[in-house]
C-alpha cells in the first residue's frame, strides 16, 4: 500500500511538517494505528521521545512507506503508562526499551522491559537530568 | 537435548562487543537472545550539553566506518531548521564523500565475509581495494576515518584533484567488475556457503523494520537516495539492486552490485560538480524548531531528530542508526540454522555495534 492510501485508510487529520506526514493522536489510539500500519506494510522506523512542559513527555512513533515518513504524536502525562506496540511490531522492542532507559517511562502490555543500553542496576531516565556542563 | 551457548560479548572474529545467547538442539539453533549496550557512550546525553559545532565532531564518532553520514545528517537537520541554503557544489562534494564511504564500508564487509566464508585470497584482494578507497578519502579530506568534511551550510574542504579521484574510481570499477563481483555472485564456494542460509522473509523484514542492503535482499525495493532524494541524488542516475531470496547470498549480491552503482554515482557527481562556494558562511546556532532528516547510510536508513530551542546547543538529538533495527533480525534469521552458520549470518547483516550503542 502506498503512503497516500495508508493515510486515507487511517482516517484522521494528517498534516505535512518538516518532511513528514503527522497526525496527533491520544496515546490510547496508538496500538490501533500500529495494527493498521502493519496491514499496510509500513516499516517501523523508530520512537522519539522529548521532554515537554509540566514534566509530560512528547512521544512520536514513525513509520516509513517507501520513502515517505508517517509520524504519529501523543502526549504522555507524568507517571502515565505507554502502550507497547512490540507485540505488533517486534522491531519496536528495542526502541521501547531505549525509551525507558532515557525517560524512565513504563509500558503497558509488556511483561518486562529490561534495559537496553543501561546495566540492570542503573537507574533509568538519564535524559531527564537537567542540562548542564559535562561532568 | 537442548543446551544454551553464550557467545560474546568479546568475539574472535568481531572487533566490537555484543552478546548472543543461542539455544540449540543438537547442531540446530532453536532460539537466540541478543544483548547490546557494551559500547554505550551516551552520545545523545552529551549532545545536549555541547554547542552544535562540537556536536558535529561528536556525532562523527558515532561510527568508525560511516562517520561522515552522521555529521552530514546532523548538519542537514540543522540546515533544515535554520533554512540554511547549501551551495550546489557542497551538495555534490557531500555525495562524493558519502559514496566513497559506502564503497569503503561495503568493501570492509566483503572482506570480513570472505574471511568467514573461508576465502582468504578474496579477503586480501578486497582489503587491498579498500585501502585504495581510503587513500581517496584521505586525498580529499586529509583523514582516513573521521573526515571532518561537514559544517552547517556546506563542507569544509573542496575536492582539489577530481581527475585523481576519477582515476581511482575507474580502477575500483575495473577490479570490482573483473574479479570481486564475479567471485561473490558466481563462485561455487560462495554459493554453497551462503545460499539458503539465514533467510529473512519480506514480512519479517517489515515487522522488524530492516533497512538498507539487508531489507533490499529480502525483496524490499527501497532506498532513500531514490525514494526521498536529498543533496544532488535527484540529478544522478543509478539503479537500486534488489534480491528476493532473503538469504546470505542475496545480501552478498546486493552489496556487490551496490558497489558498482556507487562508482556510477561517483563518476557523474565528479564530472557534473558545478563551480561555486563551499558553504553558506559561519552558522553557530539555528532558530527554535525541529527537524527529522533521514539519509541512506551504507547499512541503511539513518534517522536524525533534532530539536532546537534557539540556543547554540540542541534541546534534543535522537539518533537511530541502521544497525539498531537490523541486529534484532539476527535472532529470527539464525532459527533452524546450523550453529556453525551463526557467525556468517550475523556478519551478513554488516553489523555495527558502536553505531547501535552510541
Amino acid at each position: 500500500m502506498d503512503a497516500v492510501s495508508l493515510r486515507e485508510k487511517i482516517a484522521g487529520d494528517w498534516f505535512f511538517r518538516g518532511g513528514a506526514w503527522w497526525r496527533l493522536e491520544p496515546i490510547a489510539g496508538i496500538r490501533t494505528i500500529a495494527s493498521q500500519m502493519l496491514q499496510g506494510e509500513a516499516r517501523f522506523a523508530t520512537i522519539v521521545a522529548t521532554s515537554a512542559a509540566d514534566r509530560s513527555l512528547r512521544v512520536s512513533w514513525h513509520w516509513d512507506v517507501f520513502g515517505t515518513l508517517l509520524s504519529v504524536e501523543s502526549l504522555l502525562p507524568p507517571g502515565g503508562l505507554m502502550p507497547t506496540i512490540a507485540d505488533i511490531y517486534p522491531g519496536a522492542d528495542w526502541a521501547e526499551r531505549e525509551t525507558r532507559d532515557y525517560f524512565a517511562v513504563e509500558f503497558e502490555g509488556r511483561d518486562h522491559t529490561p534495559p537496553l543500553m543501561l546495566r540492570d542496576t542503573d537507574r533509568p531516565g538519564i535524559l531527564l537530568e537537567s542540562k548542564g556542563a559535562v561532568r | 537435548m537442548s543446551y544454551r551457548i553464550p557467545v560474546g560479548p568479546y568475539h574472535i572474529a568481531l572487533e566490537e562487543p555484543y552478546k548472543i545467547e543461542v539455544e540449540c538442539e543438537g547442531e540446530r539453533v532453536k532460539s537466540a537472545y541478543l544483548k547490546v549496550g557494551f559500547n554505550f557512550r551516551g552520545i545523545e546525553w552529551l549532545a545536549q550539553r555541547k554547542n552544535i559545532t562540537k556536536v558535529i565532531a561528536l556525532v562523527e564518532r558515532v561510527c568508525g566506518i560511516c562517520s561522515n553520514v552522521h555529521s552530514m545528517t546532523f548538519c542537514m537537520a540543522l540546515e533544515k531548521i535554520g533554512a540554511v541554503e547549501v551551495p550546489e557544489r557542497a551538495k555534490y562534494i557531500r555525495v562524493v564523500v558519502a559514496e566513497l564511504e559506502r564503497l569503503h564500508s561495503h568493501l570492509l564487509w566483503a572482506g570480513v565475509a570472505a574471511e568467514l566464508i573461508g576465502f582468504q585470497t578474496v579477503f586480501m584482494h578486497v582489503f587491498r581495494l579498500r585501502e585504495r578507497v581510503m587513500d581517496l578519502l584521505e586525498q580529499i579530506s586529509g583523514n582516513r576515518v573521521n573526515y571532518s568534511m561537514n559544517r552547517i551550510g556546506g563542507v569544509n574542504r573542496d575536492i582539489t584533484g577530481p581527475a585523481k579521484v576519477l582515476e581511482g574510481v575507474a580502477e575500483l570499477r575495473r577490479v570490482l567488475t573483473e574479479s570481486v563481483i564475479p567471485v561473490f555472485t558466481t563462485d561455487a564456494t560462495v554459493q554453497a556457503r551462503c545460499r539458503g542460509v539465514g533467510v529473512l522473509t519480506r514480512s519479517d523484514a517489515i515487522a522488524l523494520g530492516a533497512v538498507g542492503p539487508l531489507a533490499r535482499a529480502s525483496g524490499l525495493d527501497m532506498d532513500l537516495r531514490r525514494d526521498n532524494p536529498y543533496l544532488a541524488y535527484d540529478k544522478l542516475k543509478f539503479t537500486v539492486p534488489v534480491q528476493q531470496a532473503g538469504d546470505v547470498l542475496a545480501r552478498v549480491v546486493v552489496r556487490a552490485l551496490e558497489m558498482l552503482e556507487s562508482c556510477t554515482i561517483l563518476e557523474q557527481a565528479i564530472e557534473g560538480m558545478p563551480p561555486g562556494p563551499l558553504h553558506a558562511g559561519d552558522v553557530y546556532s539555528v532558530p527554535a524548531g525541529e527537524a527529522i532528516v533521514r539519509t541512506e547510510a551504507p547499512r541503511g536508513e539513518v534517522f536524525y531528530y533534532v530539536e532546537s530551542d534557539g540556543s547554540d546547543t540542541v534541546a534534543r538529538l535522537k539518533i537511530r542508526t541502521p544497525t539498531f533495527l537490523n541486529i534484532p533480525t539476527v535472532a529470527v534469521m539464525v532459527q533452524d540454522n546450523e550453529f556453525a552458520d551463526v557467525p556468517l549470518i550475523q556478519a551478513s547483516v554488516d553489523p555495527c555495534y558502536s553505531c547501535t550503542d552510541r
